[in-house]
């Protein structure tokens, strides 16, 4: 019965492996056209060099083949991926695309492949092996959506930027991604030869490419099943056609692209969206330690001791095109101190965060930030060393979990977990519910546990503001930045946060933050420092900067004269980081999602409160 | 947008389910019948009745890359089943069927026509299709007819495989010997599309000829088979200042590629492969078409009574010149019907001794017989361009 299916079959399983590949680097985010590319070279470089399947049996010839396709495909990833994984969208689909074309045609001028001809291959694939291989390969990926590791592919792709900030290591994520789509292109390749009996450097053309593309695409590239239900969709609708009777002809090619369009119309999150999802649970334990007490702080990281240096600035400042963002800042920050930046818009605020933060380089100076030089440092090396940042605009991985987001906060303060979870180690559950005791405890802390399953561009304004400062608390980090996290929030929310600021500074957390509401900054802080046009024209404690002539005049002003208008017309014009952060500053500029720039609301809008 | 979702959702779960139900209803009754029973019948050659239909079925590329040459030979099959119908007798069940020039359709078409018990199959259009799908019906014990696989190796494959399509190797020779007798060829420049299957092996037929005549070639030069200008190869051929070009090309290259070489003053002959041997260089290229020679396995101006009949039927029938593909086509069906009615048996077994069998059978590709390697053996024609229409080179 099912034998009489059999070929079908084979090729569902076929392009399954195929749609693998394209899912393998869209769940982080990449378009990428080259798996033909490696189909072919692993298809080729497989089928000529496995020996001879009289000599050592038709099953091993193929093992040896899968190992070498894959390899190569693996290989010719890396090769391919090193220079191109600095692009994004469609020029990396173009650059991985123009590669596809190039294997064509060297493959198509080489007389061991046979050329237009192709290369004959012996038949020995079997639908039961095709399935095998597809299990295999399904698994891999079903294992690695709840690892640590897939949680940072998936960060990858919802907030490059972010992702960053919570100590992913990008470019290696993405590379990998890439070598994994180019072994299973690899395989895939192999097994197709292996199946098609002929081979022939037009079978992995930019057609085959695209095809691959869209299965991955309608089957659904955010859930593992995808590809497997989008190459089921692909493969029925000629056979359906087919026993429906409906003539050959133009009409059935017709049909197909039509059915297309009605699934990525009506179901754009691609077949696998009709599939329940299990979101994971709130760990139900209500005798948890808060965060923040020494039991839960994983114990490999040191936090400087209360009054020790946490950052030390030197003459630091930041020149955009000739407009002095920030200039000369020197400022030291103690363990255990909050510290409110204050200044009217276009004061340097956020380019000062963003600079010790990793995000941006200094132009001059230098910056010691927890014993990391600021400026050569990669942005995840920073969060390595114990900065945790939240950003002036709400930059949450939008598609995930309130409580996903918060694991991947914890990605730093947790071990990787997805080579454990392939082998069901049970250390690897133990690792991730550790990861999830702790995000489940930032989001308590925070009072998001009841919000922990729903997606993060469902929350309210608010609420997403508290959730980027659970994420950051994930991280356990020695200092956190704070971009104006009270922005949006109303006076009971306002006054919420300023309580948990203090409770985690007790908790020997040092905190720097920016804020508008003048009056909480100086109801929380320890120390408040004073910014305008890039110079720090006061620092202080919150008494002395309230009585501070100079601070009264430059910006809180009195109660009939707000702040000046015309500064801050002008501020919000040479405000180099808010609204367009423009093409200087390649760190930061390069990793805004593209989509951002046009949305962004209108920078420091929010309402001053002088009191 | 939820009643949407899960109409759609319910949408495709019932058209999968349909299929599974309608495709398992084929496929059993089909099974059944694959039985010889009712595929034997009484009498020979013209007398012969069969009660059961028989069973063929056809592999076309009728859509995607090769789709011009799978429509001609839908168009040829299907007037010849419609003059078999005609004459009685036995009745034929044709079905034909789309590869969409994909490998993976090939095969799954060879394997469901296997499945339903078919007697034949025919085609598949394109020589790759043919090595990738024709093992399935080896097999399966399912004799296959090729009626455009020029490739060699193709009957190679095993004993149940057949073709009515003369190989490149067998035409392209007598294509060269003529034309170096006819214009004293001493140096060529050959150019061929690298990127095909059938014109990259027409190009190796044609160095081997050239190679066999002593004829020099002073240039090789490739294109892709998507390629539309070939001004600056042919200005780099101009510059050899050639005997001849001698072209491998399919007929979406040949028809720009002689206009353009016409109009850059190059006038002596082209030489093309089966890919010219087409109405539409004539009708396309006008003018710059003529004295383009053409080697080919079908003579388009026999005047043999078979093919004048083709040629005023398929005009009749469709508004235009048949080519090549058309006639092999017309004749692979023709032939299939004699070797039925020589044993007076349709089933697979049979039809296969019979087509091994079959000799110096007049069709419209003239007398035809297939060889010990199952190859056909028919005249092959050297043409020439002249005044609009192929004529006879001599």
């Amino acid at each position: 019965m099912l034998l009489q299916y059999a070929t079908p079959l084979t090729f569902i399983a076929l392009g399954a492996i195929f749609a693998y590949s394209f899912y393998a680097v869209l769940i982080a985010g990449q378009l990428s056209l080259g798996q033909a590319g490696f189909a072919a070279l692993g298809a080729f470089s497989g089928a000529s060099l496995a020996p001879s399947g009289d000599d050592v049996g038709e099953v091993p010839a193929l093992l040896i083949a899968i190992a070498i396709g894959m390899a190569v495909g693996a290989l010719a990833a890396v090769v391919l991926g090193l220079p191109t994984m600095h692009l994004r969208g469609v020029f990396l689909a173009i650059a991985t695309l123009g590669f596809a074309e190039a294997v064509r045609i060297v493959l198509l001028n080489q007389s061991w492949t046979g050329g237009a001809q192709g290369l004959a291959v012996p038949r020995v694939l079997t639908v039961g092996m095709a399935w095998t291989a597809l299990a295999v390969v399904a698994y891999w990926f079903w294992r690695m959506a709840r690892s640590r590791y897939g949680r940072a592919l998936e960060a990858i792709r919802e907030d490059e930027l972010a992702a960053r900030a919570m100590g992913i290591d990008v470019g290696r994520h993405r590379l990998t991604a890439f070598v994994t789509a180019g072994a299973v292109a690899g395989l895939y390749g192999v097994l197709f030869a292996y199946y098609v009996r002929l081979i022939a450097p037009g079978d992995f053309d930019f057609v085959a490419a695209v095809e691959g593309l869209v299965t991955a695409v309608v089957g659904g590239s955010t859930m593992f099943l995808g590809p497997l239900l989008g190459s089921g969709f692909q493969t029925m609708i000629p056979e359906i056609q087919r026993a429906v009777g409906i003539e050959a002809g133009w009409i059935r090619p017709f049909l197909a692209s039509f059915l297309l369009l009605v699934v990525i119309l009506f179901l754009p999150g691609g077949l696998a969206s009709l599939l329940p999802r299990r979101r994971i649970r709130m760990p139900a334990s209500p005798g948890r330690p808060a965060v923040g007490d020494p039991g839960t702080r994983p114990t490999d990281r040191r936090h400087p001791d209360p009054g020790e240096t946490v950052a030390a600035l030197t003459g630091l400042g930041k020149e955009y095109g000739g407009v002095h963002a920030v200039r000369d800042v020197d400022l030291e920050l103690r363990s255990g101190e909050v510290v409110g930046l204050i200044g009217p818009n276009g004061a340097g605020k956020t380019t000062l965060v963003n600079m010790i933060s990793g995000l941006v380089p200094p132009s001059s100076g230098s910056a010691t930030v927890l014993g990391t030089t600021v400026g050569r440092t990669p942005v995840h090396k920073m969060a390595a060393a114990g900065v945790s940042r939240t950003f002036q605009h709400s930059k949450l991985f939008n598609r995930l979990s309130a409580l996903d987001n918060v694991l991947v906060g914890a990605h730093l303060v947790s071990r990787p977990t997805f080579l454990r979870r392939l082998l069901w180690l049970p250390s690897a559950r133990r690792d991730e519910q550790a990861a999830l005791e702790r995000a489940a405890g930032c989001l308590e802390r925070v009072g998001l546990a009841e919000l922990a399953g729903t997606r993060a561009s469902a929350l309210s304004y608010g609420d997403q503001r508290r959730l980027e400062i659970a994420r950051a608390l994930a991280s356990d980090p020695s200092l956190l930045i704070l971009d104006e996290p009270a922005a949006g929030m109303n006076h009971v929310e306002a006054s919420g946060l300023s309580t948990l600021i203090t409770s985690l500074a007790e908790d020997g957390l040092t905190i720097l933050f920016i804020e508008h509401n003048v009056g909480m900054v100086l109801q929380t802080c320890t120390r408040v420092v004073v910014l305008n046009f890039g110079q720090v024209i006061a620092s202080g404690s919150p008494q002395e900067i309230a009585a501070d002539p100079v601070v009264i005049e430059a910006y809180l002003g009195t109660s009939d004269d707000e702040a000046d208008p015309g500064s801050i017309a002008e501020g919000t014009a040479a405000d180099p980081t808010a609204g367009s952060a423009g093409g200087t500053s390649a760190g930061a500029a390069t990793n805004v999602h593209p989509s951002a720039a046009g949305t962004l609301p209108p920078p420091d809008t929010t309402p001053r409160n002088a009191t | 947008m939820r009643a949407k979702l899960s109409t759609v959702a319910a949408a495709t779960a019932a058209a999968f389910v349909l299929a599974s139900c309608s495709s398992g209803d084929g496929d059993g009754g089909g099974g059944g019948q694959a039985a010889s029973g009712d595929l034997a019948g009484e009498g020979t050659g013209e007398s012969c009745t069969i009660e059961g239909e028989v069973p063929i079925g056809a592999v076309l590329s009728l859509t995607g890359a090769a789709a011009s040459y799978g429509e001609s030979q839908q168009r040829g099959l299907e007037l010849a089943a419609a003059q078999l119908a005609e004459q009685g007798g036995v009745t034929y069940d044709l079905t034909i069927e789309d590869d969409q020039t994909d490998p993976r359709q090939g095969i799954t078409l060879f394997d469901q026509f296997v499945t339903d018990g078919v007697s034949l199959i025919i085609g598949p259009t394109l020589s790759n299709a043919a090595v990738q799908s024709d093992p399935i019906a080896q097999e399966a014990g399912v004799p296959v007819l090729g009626i455009s696989n020029t490739a060699a190796g193709i009957t190679d494959i095993g004993d149940y495989v057949f073709r009515n399509s003369l190989t490149e190797q067998a035409v392209i020779p007598q294509t060269i010997a003529k034309a170096t007798e006819e214009f004293g060829l001493q140096n060529v420049v050959v150019m061929y599309s690298n990127d095909d299957a059938f014109t990259e092996s027409g190009y190796e037929a044609f160095a081997a000829a050239l190679e066999a005549e002593g004829v020099e070639v002073s240039e090789t030069l490739t294109f892709s088979k998507s390629d539309t200008d070939f001004r600056a190869l042919l200005t780099q051929a101009q510059a050899s200042d050639p005997d001849a070009l001698v072209v491998s090309g399919l007929i979406e290259a040949a028809i720009p590629l002689v206009t353009q070489a016409r109009e850059l003053g190059i006038d002596v002959p082209i030489i093309g492969g089966n890919g010219f041997n087409n109405p539409r260089l004539m009708a396309d290229a006008g003018e710059a078409a003529e004295g383009v020679v053409v080697g080919a396995a079908w003579n388009s101006s026999s005047d043999n009574p078979e093919n004048t009949a083709f040629l005023a039927d398929f005009e009749a029938e469709y508004g235009a010149q048949p080519d090549q593909f058309a006639a092999q086509a017309y004749a692979g069906l023709m032939l299939v019907d004699e070797a039925v009615r020589s044993g007076c048996a349709a089933d697979p077994e049979s039809l296969k001794e019979a087509l091994g069998d079959i000799e110096d059978v007049p069709t419209v590709l003239g007398e035809f017989s297939i060889d010990e390697n199952r190859d056909a053996v028919h005249p092959a024609v050297v043409q020439v361009v002249q005044d609009g229409a192929f004529t006879v080179l001599e």
